[in-house]
């Protein structure tokens, strides 16, 4: 399986994730975006949000692991996800924005699934401007 | 002090831009049940939900609205309707700008969630930010008590709303103390006594602890609450300022667990720090 990492920088186009429980800009730099396609190794489906954990391969082809957050668990509910959606070994592509530590974590804006669905990650309500990909 | 409500009145389905998702949805095994006609498909319902029952204003035995049920509310991160940090997404019907004074203008200006924002930690919202929260209230009126149950952290609040004054010597705490009386059919909800550790919204707008509250709670039809907010903080602001805004009911769902610290791994793992909030 091919999985590749690609990092892009610039500004989202108007969709910075809801964490309803703390500030998105204390942990995250929503000018530093990133696209991760990779291989699904574990799902946290827990509150106060998810977390997905993936191997990425990179440029070089060095396997780099990734955590992504995800939006709660129970607005995820809500919007027709289940602990099912990602499991272990399903190959899924990750757009999302950078932690500012540094570290291999993002924020998980849209997730590309298996069957080639396309989700917004993130808390639904509230979120503007969201590109019309996020909706497909 | 001149009282000002700023009042651009917005239906919940402009105020909230929906993202409606692929996945579809089998509706949850009901509450709400009697309430009205069936819930149809389509947005409008607080965060890409179902649209509202339609029906007339239901009513307790003493005839006031009955204001019960499990109700969405717009997340509003941002109480100002201009740009704040952290977030573009301001209320309409806020203000511009809040009317800091100088003092907690420069508190405001200063603010730097990166050091620390209280909520990461799990600390308690307060009501105001509470309020703002995207995650469902469950009203529960009865007698002469309204319960707020909400599914943020699994948190709650209990109004006496039978026109009893404030209770004495308090301490000061995060949800402040409130009481409530009827004017008509709007539920005027009077909050105060807050430990000025907490701040109005996601965006961090601070606040002291002279912050006073009122919230009106108005049931036009079944399916939609009014409310509207007016905050009176002379320490903090020039003049009292508010928002507005429109609930919306929910009978395809129900409220669920939340627990902020079950598994807090951006605070575990530093890149949330801890906060100092009483430094605030």
């Amino acid at each position: 399986m091919k999985v590749r990492l690609t990092l892009g920088l610039g500004l989202i186009a108007g969709a910075i994730p809801v964490l309803a429980h703390h500030s998105f800009s204390a942990e995250f730099d929503a000018t530093k975006t990133v696209s991760l396609k990779g291989t699904v190794t574990k799902v946290e489906w827990m509150n106060p949000h998810i977390w997905v954990y993936m191997d990425v391969n990179d440029d070089s082809g060095t396997m780099v692991r990734w955590q992504c957050e995800g939006g709660p668990p129970n607005s995820l509910t809500r919007n027709g996800w289940t602990k099912a959606a990602l499991k272990q070994g399903d190959s899924i592509t990750i757009d999302g924005t950078l932690s500012k530590d540094g570290s291999h974590t993002c924020n998980a804006t849209r997730v590309s699934l298996p069957d080639g669905r396309r989700v917004f990650a993130g808390s639904s309500g509230g979120d503007t401007n969201l590109p019309p990909a996020a909706n497909q | 002090m001149s009282t000002r409500l700023h009042v651009a009145i917005l239906s919940a389905a402009t105020v909230l831009t929906v993202a409606s998702l692929a996945f579809s949805q089998e509706p949850a095994a009901g509450q709400g049940k009697g309430q009205g006609k069936a819930q149809g498909k389509g947005k409008g319902g607080g965060r890409g939900g179902p649209v509202a029952p339609t029906g007339p204003t239901p009513r307790m035995p003493d005839g006031k609205p009955d204001l019960s049920g499990l109700w969405f509310r717009p997340y509003t991160p941002n109480m100002a309707s201009g740009p704040a940090k952290d977030t573009r997404q301001g209320d309409p019907t806020g203000p511009k700008e809040l009317p800091y004074t100088a003092a907690y203008k420069a508190k405001w200006d200063a603010y730097k969630p990166d050091e620390g924002d209280y909520t990461g930690a799990c600390l308690p919202f307060g009501l105001m930010r509470s309020m703002n929260s995207p995650d469902p209230i469950q009203f529960m009126q009865h007698g002469d008590f309204m319960a707020l149950l909400y599914e943020q952290n699994t948190w709650f609040k209990l109004i006496p709303i039978d026109g009893r004054p404030h209770a004495k010597n308090l301490d000061p705490t995060w949800f402040g103390d409130s009481v409530g009386h009827w004017e008509g059919d709007t539920l005027v909800v009077h909050t105060n006594n807050f430990n000025g550790k907490t701040r109005l919204d996601t965006a961090g707008h601070p606040h002291s602890d002279a912050l006073e509250i009122t919230e009106r709670f108005t049931r036009p039809d079944l399916g939609h609450k009014s409310y509207e907010v007016m905050i009176h903080d002379p320490k903090a602001f020039t003049e009292d300022w508010g928002n507005k805004r429109t609930f919306t009911l929910r009978t395809d769902t129900q409220i669920m667990e939340y627990s902020c610290e079950e598994n807090n791994k951006s605070l575990w793992e530093g890149r949330i720090k801890v906060p100092k909030y009483d430094e605030q």
